[in-house]
């Protein structure tokens, strides 16, 4: 015991290799970085059996495609993340997206500037993720009811505003958040037509970065993070604790409409048409990109690395397999399973 | 020690759910380095008086008093910035985090910048442990990977970093084995010389006896006994819980034998 004592009394040096550097690791942390190897070389495994199976996979074109296709599912995952950390679950982003994209739509098309347009659409996802806040916090509703609740109202306020019908004609300047990109290079080729030399990295792209980084931050750095995280652990421990629970779980709510919000003025902006039908089911690629990068359902578990990777399986898998040309039956079953086999997998390393 | 004035004073305290009165008129005081045993058992509403001074359940009448002051105790919070500290029996720690996160939950240090300051907190969390018991290790595993006494150890070690004048244990020695019950046993001794006031729930009948000034025994809600320990013997004291009185022709035992 004595010995002990004096070997534990200052902490291990720090490590010099790669091999110390995993030695000096806590049983936890080595978990954390072999769940993140494991999804990730899952996606490396795809992005190598995409690439021998077809010759357009593998490109710097490729590859901004399937980032840019990958930014909804990202934006959502990200924000349905946070809430699942609080132990709750948000149902109604697919349907807040829509409603945040055609009310964006629709104020433009009335001759508001697109930016004042758009910031009123963000600020409408917010307003939904708020409201499903209040209805778990103060009406005490399973977060499952009320998104669920908060889903279909969305769905069809967006459709009764639009009447079903898609809002066009939005002028081009609302397609350049979804449609512009950093550093795109164009030469004029010898037939006069322009050749790009690099497709330049999308807006949505470098958003859907920015975000991440900006919401892993929160979450790992400051309090109201941590809060999240223990909420979704222990809620009557935080509470007694002295957290603010309701405040807790309003803000991962309203993080995550904020980020519907987001996704919805993007989407639109992609098809420079306000879609009340759009985003139908993305809720649950969203909920699966969580899944498949770590996120427990059960709350207090989850990053947003992980989510991200989670995200990029799900996108790269979609694209790898429309490059086959393999049709999106079999492309729903295959995904399917790849949710099952990942959590199985997580499930199966956490037992022990 | 009673020409002090008393650190804790509860006076007529009522709660009531719907018809069932879970606590009647209950009056209660705690003097500085003293430990008040309370007695009861299960649904005898101690573990209710316990949770509305460490502000997790409200109350429907009644008056508490910090050193003196009349205060209004409507969440843990409040309690928290009256010095009181409580170590729950199930010990509301958040098993997904690790031990600095939990010490630190809800008054998390922070840089100047307003972001989490892991290390310092690691630091104080080590010491603090440390003291309790030298063999901690791994503080930053999950704490849900842990032991149930190095839980325990988390949860008494909450409860004392922060300097408090009260501190509740609600059965801090269930889940323990022998030499960690001794170590809250002399944790307990140490509060007491430090003058903090200490209310200890406990269905140890031994514990509560070596180490209780003061025991409060009470039954249905209400309180029914309310003796210096020298005064009743373990017979005495399970009859005021199961019968709610004392043995008949009952004397103070420390007057008889002498």
């Amino acid at each position: 015991m004595t010995s002990e004592r004096t070997t534990e009394q200052s902490p291990p040096p720090r490590a010099r290799s790669p091999f110390l550097f995993w030695m000096n690791m806590t049983g936890d942390e080595r978990k954390d970085l072999v769940q993140k190897f494991a999804a990730l070389f899952s996606l490396v495994v795809l992005i190598i059996a995409f690439s021998l199976t077809s010759n357009a996979f593998f490109s710097l074109g490729n590859a901004m495609t399937v980032s840019l296709q990958t930014t909804s599912i990202a934006f959502l995952g990200i924000g349905v993340t946070v809430v699942i950390l609080t132990g709750g679950i948000d149902l109604s982003v697919g349907s807040v997206l829509a409603l945040s994209g055609t009310v964006a739509g629709l104020l433009v098309k009335a001759g508001w500037p697109v930016y004042a347009g758009m910031g009123a659409g963000v600020l409408v996802g917010t307003l939904c993720g708020i409201i499903n806040g209040l209805v778990v916090t103060r009406l005490k509703l399973a977060p499952f009811i009320a998104t669920l609740g908060m889903m279909m109202i969305a769905r069809g306020v967006a459709l009764q505003l639009t009447g079903a019908a898609p809002v066009s004609q939005l002028g081009e300047a609302f397609g350049e958040l979804g449609n512009g990109s950093f550093f795109r290079m164009l030469e004029k080729g010898a037939n006069g037509l322009p050749h790009m030399i690099f497709p330049g990295v999308p807006y949505p792209v470098v958003l859907m970065v920015i975000m991440a980084i900006i919401v892993a931050f929160v979450l790992r750095r400051l309090s109201i993070g941590r809060h999240i995280y223990a909420v979704g652990s222990n809620e009557e421990a935080s509470r007694l604790a002295g957290v603010n629970v309701n405040g807790t779980k309003m803000f991962a709510y309203a993080t995550s409409g904020f980020l519907a919000g987001i996704t919805g003025i993007i989407l639109m902006s992609r098809l420079v048409t306000a879609q009340p039908n759009e985003g139908v089911m993305y809720e649950l690629d969203a909920i699966a990109a969580a899944v498949i990068g770590g996120t427990s359902l059960m709350g207090g578990v989850g990053t947003i690395s992980g989510t991200m990777i989670g995200a990029f399986v799900i996108g790269i898998l979609r694209n790898g397999l429309n490059m086959n040309g393999v049709s999106s039956f079999i492309q729903q079953i295959i995904i399917g399973c790849v949710i099952i086999g990942t959590v199985y997998v997580d499930h199966l390393r956490n037992r022990r | 020690m009673n020409a002090q004035s008393p650190v804790v004073e509860m006076n007529n305290i009522i709660k009531r759910f719907g018809g069932i009165h879970a606590v009647e008129d209950v009056s209660l005081n705690l003097y500085p380095g003293e430990v008040v045993g309370v007695l009861g058992h299960n649904g005898a509403g101690k573990s209710c008086l316990m949770k509305i001074l460490s502000g997790a359940m409200g109350y429907d009448g009644g008056e508490i008093k910090i050193q003196g002051d009349a205060v209004e105790m409507s969440s843990p919070i409040d309690a928290r910035h009256c010095g009181i500290e409580t170590i729950y029996q199930t010990l509301a720690l958040a098993d997904h985090l690790n031990a600095p996160a939990n010490l630190f939950l809800g008054r998390e240090l922070k840089t100047r910048f307003g972001m989490l300051d892991d290390r310092k907190m690691e630091e104080e969390t080590r010491k603090a442990l440390r003291s309790l018991n030298p063999n901690f290790k791994n503080i930053t595993e999950a704490v849900m990977n842990m032991s149930g006494g190095q839980r325990q150890v988390i949860a008494i070690a909450r409860a004392i970093y922060f300097n408090a004048r009260i501190v509740i244990m609600d059965e801090p020695t269930a889940a323990l084995g022998p030499s960690e019950t001794a170590m809250v046993a002399e944790l307990i001794e140490k509060l007491r010389e430090r003058g903090i006031g200490i209310f200890l729930i406990s269905h140890d009948m031994d514990d509560v006896c070596e180490l209780c000034d003061r025991i409060v025994v009470m039954k249905n809600g209400r309180k029914v006994g309310e003796h210096q320990v020298g005064e009743v013997n373990k017979d005495d004291i399970l009859s005021l819980i199961i019968k709610g009185e004392l043995p008949d022709n009952w004397v103070p035992r420390n007057r008889t034998t002498v």
